[in-house]
């Protein structure tokens, strides 16, 4: 990391993209700093998910741009891309009898040439990649045959053969219990801390997100309703204006991160309080 | 680090060469027993001798211009078939994609029907050459599956979308074959629908000259792009995300797909589900390696042909029914099973 690059890994700059007519980023801005872990969080459908594939030019927007160390990425080669930026879909999938092994070597894809399709470094990354998120003893099994856990670790290790430098993961924890959210969100923390690798993030639980993010993003139709540290975002004013729930906010004990404590949707609360008194 | 290297990474590959050793054995039987059977049986050292080029007049007309021609058409055309079945079954994720079911076949027939007719003068002589016989399947083939990717639009990537529009689109593609079969000339009907029925008796040496001219380049092609295709076992966003071109490759699978077929069918005509079993059996027994499939599936796709020209000839003679018909008669109960564990699966 030199000091001449810019501190921001990627900047997202007035980016506009709609489905058809409906305008899912508006002239949407964020600048994603080198090295850091940044989560994205927001309702339903506030473009999260469709910012994430964008970064990766999945999805290219109608208007704006979004640079990769000052070069917008619609410049780059779909590989050079694939090079640099990684991403875990939401909900991934593939054959039930592929291996996991061979699940993690298509992370290797961009690194393949016609003259050298398997080399040796393939080979490291892949055994890297497995030991790093502990899927080595399940190499040879089936992916049908693995638990949501499991498999989830899978899909980040063949993220992780890639090596790119810059990783999305779009709700890596989704369906996942408690401890296996942990696991995973501590995984991609170490990755972060001990290589350096910019992280981004679309995490649903606040909570979570204010525990592991070091940049915390609202999105909400499709803007940036706020960014900053979690200690910065986690007020009960914000979160009733992103998310439209009255919440607490208090000082988790033991890690010292702001947790929220939602009390009720601000909107329908009246309609709901109605709804169960009839019902009772 | 370099002993990880050297591990044999997919657990189907150990396997691979037995299995490929006995389906070369099985192929050269089934070949050689091609030659042999027929409404005269000619002894196998007999068949030798007419190939090293020392036998008999009646034994070389028999062999050279009777029954090697139908063998070679038949290890060509189902070769072909099946390596456009595994290709196809490959890029759209699904196991009962078929260039039959996606409406490429049934195109092709079209193609050929028209060209059939139009190119035909009052006393049944083609007024051009037969060489472009192919290029008729292979414009009717290409045009079926544009007009399926065409009616999907955007839902092109959904697999069941592209097969009920295949289904959709191969029905149109009959009736109007049936119709210019009925309007046309009457003496193209009967060559018409054993071409659509799919035999192999009637190719000629000129006729697998083009089949082979055109298919080496195609599979030399396949075999090239067949790195870009384990990554499209993963849905769109990761397949993409790992650096993989879909819309491109994908669009290209499916033109080099419809080719394939085009070729395959073009004298021989429309075999049925050899395009759908054979890249299957070739995963069952070959494992998930791309160029073991795609050699497995040309290999199996042969023999299956083969073997249903050889039944056919076997169990029919003297009368000459199509092989596609007993290709047909044990496809359609496959795709049923196919059909039927998928939605168990899905439930």
């Amino acid at each position: 990391m030199t000091d001449d690059r810019t501190q921001h890994r990627i900047a997202v700059e007035n980016l506009t993209l709609a489905y058809g007519t409906t305008r899912v980023l508006d002239a949407l801005t964020l600048p994603i700093e080198r090295g850091k872990v940044t989560v994205l969080a927001g309702p339903n459908g506030c473009g999260k998910s469709t910012l994430l594939r964008a970064i990766r030019r999945l999805l290219r927007g109608s208007a704006g741009q979004v640079l990769l160390d000052d070069v917008d990425i619609d410049r780059m080669s779909g590989k050079d891309l694939a090079l640099q930026i990684g991403l875990l879909a939401q909900s991934p999938s593939a054959p039930g009898d592929m291996s996991v092994e061979e699940l993690v070597r298509l992370g290797r894809y961009p690194h393949q040439t016609m003259m050298q399709p398997w080399s040796p470094r393939d080979a490291e990354a892949v055994e890297r990649a497995m030991a790093g998120t502990g899927v080595t003893g399940l190499r040879t099994r089936p992916i049908s045959s693995l638990s949501g856990g499991q498999l989830q670790r899978v899909w980040i290790a063949l993220v992780l053969a890639q090596e790119t430098d810059v990783i999305c993961l779009d709700e890596p924890v989704n369906h996942l219990d408690i401890a296996h959210q942990l696991e995973c969100l501590d995984l991609v923390k170490r990755l972060n801390r001990e290589h350096g690798r910019t992280i981004v993030l679309v995490l649903h639980d606040l909570n979570l997100a204010a525990r592991y993010a070091d940049q915390l993003v609202f999105v909400r139709e499709g803007r940036i309703a706020a960014r900053g540290t979690p200690a910065e975002l986690m007020s009960a004013k914000l979160i009733e204006d992103v998310f439209g729930v009255h919440a607490t906010i208090i000082t988790d004990p033991v890690h010292g991160s702001p947790v929220c404590i939602p009390a009720s949707r601000k909107a329908m609360s009246s309609g709901v309080d109605e709804k169960v008194a009839e019902a009772v | 680090m370099t002993a990880i290297a050297a591990r044999p990474a997919r657990p189907g590959v150990a396997r691979a060469p037995l299995v490929l050793t006995a389906m070369v054995v099985l192929f050269a039987v089934l070949g050689l027993s091609g030659v042999a059977f027929g409404s005269t049986w000619i002894p196998l050292e007999d068949v030798a001798r007419v190939i090293l080029g020392f036998g008999d007049k009646t034994q070389n007309l028999i062999v050279l211009q009777l029954r090697l021609p139908r063998v070679v058409a038949a290890i060509l055309s189902g070769g072909a078939i099946a390596v456009a079945g595994y290709l196809l079954q490959k890029v759209t994720r699904n196991e009962l994609a078929s260039p039959g079911v996606l409406g490429v076949v049934d195109g092709a027939a079209l193609g050929v029907v028209i060209f059939l007719a139009a190119l035909s003068d009052e006393s049944n002589a083609l007024v051009t050459s037969i060489a472009y016989q192919p290029l008729a399947a292979a414009i009717g083939g290409l045009t079926a599956i544009a007009l399926v990717f065409a009616l999907s639009g955007r839902q092109a990537s959904s697999a069941v979308r592209l097969l009920l529009f295949g289904i959709a689109v191969a029905a149109v593609a009959k009736a109007l074959t049936m119709i210019m079969m009925l309007v046309g000339p009457i003496y193209r009907t009967t060559q018409a629908a054993r071409w659509i029925a799919g035999a192999v008796n009637e190719v000629n040496w000129s006729e697998i000259q083009i089949t082979f001219l055109a298919l080496v380049p195609l599979l030399v092609i396949t075999l090239l792009v067949a790195r870009r295709l384990p990554p499209a076992d993963l849905d769109e966003v990761s397949a993409q995300s790992v650096g993989l071109n879909l819309p491109v490759v994908r669009l290209f699978i499916f033109v080099l797909a419809a080719v394939l077929t085009a070729v395959g069918v073009a004298f021989v005509g429309g075999v049925g589900f050899i395009g759908l079993m054979a890249p299957h059996l070739a995963r069952m027994l070959m494992g998930r390696g791309v160029h073991l499939g795609i050699v497995g599936s040309f290999v199996i796709g042969a023999m299956m042909l083969l073997a249903a020209d050889l039944l056919v000839r076997v169990a029919f003679a003297p009368v000459e029914v199509p092989a596609g018909t007993v290709t047909a008669i044990l496809g359609a109960p496959y795709f049923l099973y196919l059909l039927m564990r998928k939605q168990s699966y899905d439930g």
